[in-house]
């Protein structure tokens, strides 16, 4: 699954979760930092460190609405699997309590995943391709989770531990629409990169859609 | 002689061993540096594979982990794990691989600030003094490894030195220096090899020599040469310090040029007593050797010469005796010679004066002969002598002859003589003569028959032969000459029927003046046979008696065979 089908399924998601519910809509762009790399034509986003910063190469932003909402009865299960020594996704947003799954999909190359981020402390283990049942750890605490593997130092993934089921990953070109919204005030931030979040106020009106831009 | 050789090899012994003097100090000095050289190449082995296996640790993604994800209280047990082969188990202690990495001691973290990070369990990661961890720290990461050395221990008898590496480590997040890995092991204590086991090599830091084992004066010595060392601002220094009139070579190197830690230096010193020592028991042997060779030398040449001398004495005793001998054997053949000629002179002295009365004599018969008024009686006696001067001339010749033979005058020109000739010549000489007994003589000569000769002498022999088969025959006995050429020779043999030579006088009747038993009777002087053998002989032949007995008595003469193409051109067509 690459990341704009996954995109795409995220903003199908976001759109028909809370069908019950008044919906409001907010769409707009992030303005992404730019990039000298040249146009990535397959699409393959890793995760590099400029100045201590890590991000999505080339970038990517998650917006998402910050705020109080109730737990969901149950979340769905989310991968984060190694490929040609990468993670793809290589930047994976969930609600907090989502369980993740690392399957190992190279043709015959160990993985040991581990994370030593405050947000979640956990190691896998060296595993094989194929590995049954596929090593997965439960996310509970809301923030920046970064992946690497004990035997590919150079690999690197992010999860956004979020408190929020409304969150959306823009594209290449930074444009998002997160659908589904309660109406209601609230504060719709932008996470560029592991140091910068932006965030901006909303006013969410039933049945309309906003229109905001992250400069 | 002798004295000269003693001086000789004295001198040759005095430059061998004043020689052997100088390629020992400088061996010695050589020695000294090769093996400073092979412990620093040892160690720079050793601290490459130390900083290769460190770089290795720096980059694990668990202690970078811990360092870029905020996650500090999981470094030192990430490290652990990670450095679980590196360090020295307390309890089980390793012995170091001298090429391979060795073991540390200890090992502690340095933060972004260069401070020591203290480590939640001391015993875990070696235990250090709050001193000692103090001197680890750093006023800011090292870009680069760098190494030091630390003191560990109060006094200076305990005290011992450790060798420390700090490694930075280099966020793959920032690229910047985010901390620093320092690791301390023992420094590495190799007992030098080849020649030089005396040399002590120590260490010099802060001011303070570590070289445990070394005498107060050299001590101060050394630490004189180390300020002089220091003060010249030299990377390195070798040097000969006389301390208490003893030798001692000495090597100041710095260890760790440019290192952020205090500057080390190595020390060594190589007290050169013992090798001193050594030479001095060198230059003995070397003049006890030479001593004792000289020694075996002169009692060797003295045998050999002895035994070489001994054939020589013995030679000249020798040459002496032959002298002696050969001066008898000379004055013997002088005299034997001498006799020889004399009587050689003699017997051609003789013929030649007795030819000449004997030709007078016969002239003066013969005149008496040719008077006419001769008595019967008288003439027959004058025709007796005259006959008489015949033989005696005949005996002359012969004597001649044999004189010439004796004096080795005579010489044959050989050529090709048909012998079938030579016989029929003679049997028609013989026929003329008066023949009394009736002999009745037969030739079987192959015609043709051919021998190497000169005609005159060989039908001289035949005349001989023939004559005596003549005169000791029997009246109405027989003759046979007969000639064969076998087995490469051609032989002649002449046969009569006279009576047979007694084998007692055998043997003699070839001796000069020797005749026959029945002798008296028969004209002759007795050297006919001598004659015919010695002419026989000087053709390369010989003459032999074959047999006698009652019936026959048989000579036989062997010729050698005339060439073949003389024989050839000179046979008569």
């Amino acid at each position: 699954m690459n990341v704009r089908s996954l995109f795409v399924f995220l903003c199908v998601l976001g759109a028909h979760a809370p069908i019950a519910r008044a919906q409001a809509s907010v769409e707009g762009r992030v303005e992404l930092p730019k990039t000298t790399s040249a146009p990535v034509v397959a699409k393959r986003y890793e995760v590099v460190t400029y100045g201590g910063v890590l991000s999505t190469s080339p970038p990517l932003a998650v917006v998402y609405l910050e705020g109080s909402f109730p737990k969901p009865a149950s979340l769905p299960t989310k991968q984060v699997a190694q490929k040609d020594l990468m993670f793809v996704p290589a930047l994976l947003p969930i609600q907090v309590g989502t369980k993740v799954e690392f399957p190992n999909q190279e043709k015959d190359t160990y993985h040991n995943i581990f994370s030593y981020s405050p947000a979640k402390r956990f190691d896998l283990g060296r595993y094989r391709p194929d590995e049954k049942p596929v090593p997965f750890q439960i996310f509970d605490v809301a923030g920046l989770v970064t992946l690497r593997c004990d035997i590919h130092e150079h690999m690197r993934g992010l999860i956004l531990v979020l408190a929020t089921p409304h969150f959306a990953v823009t594209d290449d070109s930074g444009h998002f629409k997160l659908t589904g919204l309660p109406a209601g005030h609230y504060t719709l931030k932008a996470w560029i990169d592991s140091r910068t979040t932006r965030e901006h106020p909303i006013d969410l009106k039933s049945g309309s859609t906003a229109h905001v831009d992250f400069p | 002689m002798m004295l000269v050789v003693a001086g000789l090899t004295a001198t040759g012994l005095y430059f061998a061993q004043r020689n052997a003097t100088s390629t020992l100090q400088q061996d010695l000095l050589r020695d000294f540096q090769a093996d400073l050289a092979a412990l620093h190449k040892v160690e720079e082995l050793r601290y490459a594979a130390l900083a290769e296996r460190c770089r290795a640790l720096v980059a694990k993604p668990r202690i970078h982990a811990a360092l870029e994800d905020n996650a500090l209280d999981l470094l030192y047990p990430s490290a652990r794990d990670e450095l679980r082969d590196i360090m020295q188990d307390r309890a089980n202690p390793q012995p170091d691989q001298i090429s391979g990495v060795p073991h540390a001691s200890f090992y502690r973290f340095l933060d972004h600030a260069g401070k020591v990070l203290p480590p939640p369990n001391p015993a875990e990661v070696g235990v250090l003094s709050t001193d000692e961890e103090a001197q680890l720290a750093l006023k800011e990461l090292p870009q680069t490894a760098q190494v030091g050395y630390l003191r560990r221990g109060a006094g200076a008898a305990e005290a011992t030195i450790d060798e420390i590496i700090a490694l930075p480590i280099t966020s793959t997040e920032t690229g910047e220096v985010i901390a620093a890995l320092v690791i301390g092991f023992k420094p590495l204590e190799v007992a030098p090899k080849g020649g030089v086991e005396d040399m002590v090599s120590g260490i010099w830091l802060n001011g303070w020599l570590h070289l445990p084992g070394l005498s107060e004066s050299v001590r101060a010595a050394v630490d004189q040469e180390m300020n002089r060392f220091l003060a010249a601002n030299e990377v390195e220094r070798s040097s000969r310090m006389y301390i208490d009139g003893d030798l001692y070579l000495s090597f100041f190197k710095k260890l760790n040029s440019g290192s952020a830690y205090p500057a080390v230096y190595e020390v060594a010193v190589h007290p050169l007593r013992i090798a001193l020592t050594r030479q001095h028991r060198l230059r003995w042997q070397i003049l006890g050797a030479g001593a004792v060779l000289l020694l075996i030398g002169f009692i060797a040449s003295h045998l050999i010469a002895k035994r070489l001398s001994a054939p020589v004495a013995k030679l000249a005793v020798d040459s002496e005796e032959n002298r002696a001998r050969r001066k008898r054997v000379e004055a013997a053949l002088a005299s034997k010679h001498e006799e020889l000629q004399r009587s050689t002179r003699f017997s051609a002295d003789a013929s030649h004066q007795l030819k000449t009365p004997v030709t007078v004599l016969r002239a003066g018969i013969e005149e008496l002969l040719g008077r006419e008024n001769l008595e019967p009686a008288m003439y027959d006696e004058l025709s007796a002598l005259h006959h008489q001067t015949y033989r005696l001339t005949g005996v002359i010749d012969d004597l001649l002859l044999l004189s010439r033979m004796d004096a080795g005058r005579l010489k044959i020109e050989f050529g090709s003589v048909d012998l079938s000739q030579v016989v029929e010549e003679w049997l028609d000489d013989l026929n003329a003569l008066p023949d009394p007994l009736g002999l009745d003589v037969k030739t079987h000569v192959p015609a043709g028959l051919s021998i190497s000769g000169e005609r005159r002498y060989a039908s001289l022999i035949l005349q001989n032969l023939l004559e005596n088969a003549r005169k000791y025959n029997r009246s109405g006995g027989r003759i046979h000459v007969a000639g064969r050429e076998e087995n490469g020779s051609v032989y002649l043999t002449v046969g009569n029927s006279g009576p047979a030579i007694p084998p007692e006088m055998q043997p003699y009747i070839f001796e000069r003046f020797s005749r026959g038993a029945n002798g008296e009777k028969i004209a002759g002087h007795g050297i006919g046979l001598n004659l015919a053998r010695e002419l026989a002989r000087l053709h390369g032949g010989e003459l032999n008696l074959v047999s006698s007995n009652n019936e026959w008595t048989e000579f036989e003469v062997r010729f050698r065979p005339a060439e073949q193409s003389t024989a050839n051109s000179r046979r008569p067509a």
